[in-house]
């Protein structure tokens, strides 16, 4: 039930009423409820994979009071050890198991041993990696001493389960229980406002993302036979479609949220106006690099203290190897870690991984312009189905052929419309950037900008809705 | 808070002006990374290497992982 279908609106709109009104006085019976339709949003997608979450919601509960009422130190590091070692173990068997019983294969298969060894047909539940970070920082917090275990089991799992971030986050702390746990109003001006968000993330998604990914999609079909410039607009606008697609579905996430009358965590923060590759990261999906920061950059970052600078890129690398594998079992997405690793451990050892506060402007667009590229660069590599045609891909987009007419196969007007739908995204993005630090000059405070810029909105979508739908990349983390 | 802990405030007030490169940085009990612009994740241990070199001290990393706040450091600093 993805969030730009209809079955979902009837199904938002069937929840948000009896939200509201029959359980307007019973935040307990709100909580209930949510319970019940996030387990059926997410059974409704795979039901078989339904135990597994509520299986793990109660071994997590129950092992975050044992934690907290351990008896010595040391047998809460034991229950902690046993819930990480789950959790992780959980989530290397469902995405990485094939992954490894394929590389040994062919390793035994290269040194000249015949491997019958079968891969298993492993279905990996939606959205595993979201809930398991969401157990595990509950369980590593209570630990730390940072959190209290909660007696308020319909709670944690309307947490761990909560429909608008279980397929693709954002990966909210356990401080999100304590606010299921107050009293809701409703609120008119944050429901409009979560109208608003959801509106400009269908756009994002359907109008920027699925016309981007057509281009994409084409370029990638065919890479040996592409010439340069179209293989380096397919790389910035499959930058592009990623952004506005897994942006899109954050806007949607957060104001389904805020209908509900809770604040799911931010994700991005305009990433494409990030100053090199340590403010880009601080940018971009930041509920799961903020999460390894805390419970793993940190913990080895201060096992690593007494190396100085090379101790804080060593934990930077490990962690951008962990960004990587995080997408899944493939060379290329480690690739891209790699990549990633190398270029902020770079930063760190020459000194320039902070944003200075004065610069002039033109350096400012030179660091932004550089930092984009670099990350197209790296997109490049994760979009790739392996590292040959990566490889391949900047071949051919190195050649004599960068310097022509890219190719478009629906008239001169197709290439102009996926062009400019993701200026016109970056562009308003930008401008709202520029807009909350000058709030007097900016025109979407007057009524009438704004409902033409909403209308402008609707009609692109309408637009588009004759076109197929496309799947939201990042279910399948 | 007792004139140790006042004066440990003092000199981690210190380190953290000279690491963040800000005269202006005032610490108190309460103040979190959220009120320190410069006060992020890289710097955080450069911060906690300073202190231990400045207290001559070794933190565990349990220790560093549970502060919440300035107050909280402050407390590790004077138990030890």
């Amino acid at each position: 039930m993805i969030f730009n279908s209809l079955t979902f609106l009837l199904f938002f709109i069937a929840v948000f009423l009896i939200y509201w009104f029959p359980l307007k006085n019973t935040t307990r019976g709100q909580n209930i409820f949510l319970l019940l339709a996030s387990y059926f949003f997410y059974g409704y997608a795979d039901w078989k994979m339904l135990p597994l979450l509520i299986v793990a919601t109660l071994i997590f509960y129950y092992l975050g009071k044992a934690i907290a009422g351990a008896k010595t130190e040391k047998q809460g590091y034991w229950f902690t050890f046993a819930g990480v070692a789950l959790g992780v173990g959980t989530l290397l068997y469902f995405k990485y198991f094939n992954f490894f019983i394929e590389s040994f294969a062919s390793l035994f298969n290269a040194i000249g041993l015949h491997a019958n060894l079968h891969t298993f047909n492993i279905i990996m539940p939606l959205g595993i990696s979201f809930f398991t970070f969401r157990l595990l920082s509950y369980i590593i917090d209570i630990y730390r001493g940072k959190g209290q275990p909660t007696d308020d089991i319909i709670a944690f799992g309307t947490y761990v389960a909560f429909f608008p971030c279980i397929l693709s986050g954002p990966i909210d702390r356990p401080t999100f229980i304590k606010q299921l746990q107050a009293k809701r109003d409703f609120d008119y001006d944050q429901a409009v406002d979560g109208c608003r968000q959801i509106l400009w993330g269908l756009f994002k998604k359907l109008v920027v993302a699925d016309t981007c990914a057509v281009y994409v999609y084409s370029a990638w079909k065919d890479v040996a036979h592409a010439n340069g410039s179209t293989l380096a607009l397919a790389a910035i606008l499959y930058a592009c479609q990623l952004y506005a697609d897994f942006s899109g579905y954050t806007d949607m996430a957060i104001g389904l949220g805020k209908l509900l009358g809770l604040r799911v965590t931010e994700n991005f923060k305009a990433p494409f106006l990030a100053y090199n590759i340590a403010d880009f990261w601080r940018r971009w999906h930041i509920s799961l690099t903020s999460w390894l920061t805390d419970y793993v950059f940190m913990p080895l970052n201060i096992k690593f203290r007494d190396l100085g600078k090379w101790g804080i890129a060593l934990a930077a690398f490990i962690n951008m190897m962990l960004v990587g594998l995080w997408h899944g079992a493939n060379l290329t997405y480690l690739a891209f870690g790699a990549y990633h690793g190398i270029l902020f451990c770079l930063l760190i050892l020459i000194g320039k991984d902070r944003v200075p506060k004065h610069t002039t402007w033109y350096n400012r667009v030179i660091h932004i312009a550089i930092t984009g590229i670099l990350c197209v660069i790296g997109w490049v590599i994760f979009r790739a189905p392996d590292m040959p045609t990566a490889s391949l891909y900047f071949k051919q987009l190195c050649s004599s052929s960068l310097f022509s007419v890219p190719a478009y196969h629906q008239g001169m007007l197709s290439l102009v419309s996926v062009i400019s739908y993701p200026v016109l995204m970056l562009a308003a993005e930008a401008y709202v950037v520029y807009g909350e630090k000058h709030p007097k000059k900016n025109v979407f405070r007057v009524a009438w900008v704004r409902w033409i810029w909403y209308y402008v909105q609707v009609i692109l979508i309408w637009l588009v809705l004759t076109h197929r739908s496309i799947d939201f990349i990042y279910f399948q983390f | 808070m007792s004139m140790e802990k006042s004066q440990i405030l003092d000199e981690v007030q210190a380190i953290f002006r000279e690491v963040l490169d800000n005269e202006k940085i005032v610490l108190a009990n309460e103040t979190t990374a959220d009120d320190i612009e410069e006060w992020d994740s890289l710097t955080h241990i450069q911060l906690i290497v300073a202190i231990e070199k400045h207290f001559k001290i070794r933190f565990t990393s349990r220790e560093i992982l549970s502060w919440q706040n300035v107050g909280k450091l402050i407390d590790s600093i004077a138990a030890k």
